[in-house]
């Protein structure tokens, strides 16, 4: 078992071969390692760079998530083309809506103070309380 | 002509799991695979609406977000996410495990999967009671006095509380899943010629730790 490492045994239908459990701790520190990085960043103001960053980090753990711990290299074509695709699928949606928020004009922005009553009645001066009808 | 005519497999190398509507346990296999990726397909879609509407609001209230984001415990957060890529760890090693045909280490690496799985519900539910005891809550619920300044900050916890919700739900169905495949390995159900079902358990706790993997700084660190 010794013998394999991450690098060989890259193709196989699962099953066939037992590479060894190092690969495994390895993925594992490179993930808290990387746990560490994002919350250490997380804790800087980096302005604008805060949140691709984050992300970036984020993408790499999935990453090694899928491909090592999910076994996605060893995978099926057909598997990796279904699992990829709700991603593609995933940044269609996100991009198709940022499309719409990066070109709206001011005028159409929900109202950024929002209210826990409704809008003001004007009372004509002199009228009595509105009455209540049923 | 009879040797040869689609039934190449009944009589030579009959599986003890194999299904009566598949011709082979390699053919069983590839379908239990592809159905299982498939419905991994699905959730990562279902998450996804959950993550776009983060998006949305997130662009409309940048600073509200940043403010409210503060309000929760990263310590805890970083804690259960050590807790979730260690169980991920952990199953796949019980899933090796099985594969090479160590049972006992396998039902090890499945129960501290489990516990790892419990501990981390245990710290959503302090997060959370305490959550519910300052009011930070959703929609018309919200109460908390200090955030009250920050335009629609009760909307940052409605998302927070369905994407965490959502997320603590499929915790309690992995976790389900891997006691599940645990008691079959208890009892020899899988072994080095049969552990599909140990494999299938162990991708959709990955799953749970990879919608984490992006909750986590989402919420927590921005």
């Amino acid at each position: 078992m010794a013998e394999a490492t991450i690098t060989d045994s890259a193709h196989g239908k699962g099953g066939e071969h037992h590479h060894s459990t190092k690969s495994y701790f390895v993925v594992w520190a490179i993930l808290l390692t990387c746990t560490g990085l994002t919350v250490w960043t997380g804790y800087k103001d980096l302005g604008a760079w805060n949140l691709p960053l984050a992300l970036s980090i984020a993408t790499v753990k999935a990453s090694l998530v899928v491909w090592y711990f999910m076994h996605m290299r060893e995978a099926a074509g057909t598997n990796r083309i279904v699992f990829v695709t709700s991603f593609v699928f995933l940044l269609v949606m996100i991009f198709g809506v940022f499309g719409d928020l990066w070109t709206r004009s001011e005028m159409s922005l929900p109202y950024h103070t929002p209210t826990t009553e409704g809008p003001e009645i004007q009372v004509p001066e002199g009228a009595a309380a509105p009455a209540h009808h049923e | 002509m009879s040797s040869s005519d689609g039934h190449p497999s009944h009589t030579a190398h009959h599986h003890p799991n194999l299904a009566g509507h598949f011709d082979t346990i390699q053919q069983q296999d590839y379908a239990a695979r592809l159905g299982m990726w498939l419905f991994l397909g699905t959730e990562v879609l279902l998450f996804a609406g959950l993550f776009l509407g983060y998006t949305v609001y997130r662009h409309f209230y940048h600073e509200t977000f940043h403010h409210c984001s503060r309000a929760l415990d990263i310590k805890l957060g970083t804690i259960n996410t050590l807790v979730l890529i260690t169980s991920s760890l952990s199953v796949a090693l019980a899933y090796w495990c099985v594969k090479v045909g160590k049972r006992t280490w396998a039902i090890g690496a499945l129960v501290f999967t489990i516990l790892c799985a419990a501990g981390f519900l245990c710290i959503k539910y302090l997060e959370y009671s305490h959550k519910f005891h300052v009011g930070e809550l959703p929609g018309k619920w919200f109460r908390a006095e200090e955030l009250m300044q920050f335009p629609a900050a009760n909307m940052y916890f409605t998302i927070y509380f369905l994407t965490t919700g959502l997320h603590a739900f499929h915790v309690i169905v992995g976790m389900s899943v891997l006691i599940w495949v645990m008691k079959g390995i208890i009892k020899g159900r899988y072994n080095p010629d049969y552990y599909v079902p140990v494999e299938l358990g162990a991708l959709y706790w990955h799953l749970v730790d990879l919608v984490w993997i992006f909750l986590f700084p989402l919420l927590y660190l921005i």
